[in-house]
């Protein structure tokens, strides 16, 4: 076979028709998988937008407490105002416990208090340090 | 989401009409198969609806589809195992009718051609089968005009080559 003999085949070739039913499986492929794509594309979008909700869910869990404020004496004077404390239970059966003196503070004294805050129980004091 | 506008399908679907034959055509001759010819048309024509159609003219929708089809076929070879055997080439002898002896020729030239280098190949395809001009071949291949004028020229001597041993 020479090379004009060759290039005629070729040229004969071009004309050859193509299968009618491989044509008609590209058409229904293409066009099935056209019209797939926004399904797919919703699915897709879906599972980032879920995977974005558990990753924010999973910061806010994992997320450390508020860092610690200085509390103002009328704010606390305010936010304690309205709340009531219970009473202490009574104690039925024992005497009531002789006064005693006031011991000292062991706190107080070494440590700059910025807020003081006494109990009805005599020996229980808030104290908020800076 | 991603419907595409009526007017946008429709002319896709033209361009689909049109050119589905020139794109599987050039797949095939390339790759030797009609199921591997038919996942490339496939791949060629979801890529051009991702593309859009705002192509200067048919000449360039031509080219581009060129570009993409003969690219996805040299992925494909590229990622296929490479065959030790050479496909066989049919015999002559057997046919009588002048018919019949082009179509047994033709089969031999189609498995000589699936015996050159892809790039060859796909050179000698578009060039000669698909009756490209040199400078439309190189667009399509991403070389130059003097790259695919050799190719070619490679190719016809080789495919001389192996049909003339096969005439012995």
């Amino acid at each position: 076979m020479n090379e004009n003999e060759i290039r005629e085949l070729f040229r004969e070739m071009r004309d050859e028709p193509i299968p009618a039913d491989s044509l008609a499986r590209v058409r229904a492929a293409v066009d099935q998988r056209i019209h797939q794509r926004p399904w797919s594309s919703a699915w897709k979008l879906a599972a980032a937008l879920a995977m974005a909700g558990c990753v924010v869910a999973g910061l806010l869990w994992l997320k450390p407490g508020k860092p610690h404020r200085q509390v103002t004496q009328p704010e606390m004077a305010q936010a304690l105002s309205p709340v009531e404390i219970p009473p202490p239970p009574e104690v039925p059966t024992r005497p009531a416990p002789r006064p005693k003196r006031a011991r000292a503070r062991p706190v107080v004294e070494s440590v700059p208090v910025s807020i003081r805050i006494e109990t009805p129980d005599p020996d229980v004091v808030i104290l908020l340090v800076n | 989401m991603g419907e595409i506008p009526r007017e946008r399908a429709d002319s896709f679907e033209q361009v689909l009409r049109q050119r589905e034959a020139q794109v599987l055509r050039t797949a095939f001759r390339i790759l030797g198969n009609w199921a591997d010819a038919e996942d490339v048309a496939q791949e060629v024509f979801l890529r051009l609806h991702r593309h859009g159609l705002d192509f200067a003219n048919d000449g360039v929708t031509g080219a581009w589809l060129y570009r993409v089809t003969v690219n996805l076929c040299l992925d494909r070879t590229r990622s296929r195992r490479p065959s030790q055997e050479l496909p066989e080439l049919p015999s002559l002898a057997r046919s009588a009718e002048s018919a019949i002896l082009i179509e047994e020729k033709k089969q031999r030239l189609m498995s000589a051609l699936a015996m050159l280098p892809t790039k060859e190949r796909a050179a000698v395809v578009l060039r000669e089968i698909e009756g490209l001009s040199t400078a439309e071949v190189a667009a399509a291949l991403s070389s130059s005009e003097v790259t695919v004028r050799s190719q070619i020229s490679k190719a016809l001597v080789r495919l001389r080559g192996i049909l003339t041993r096969e005439d012995v």
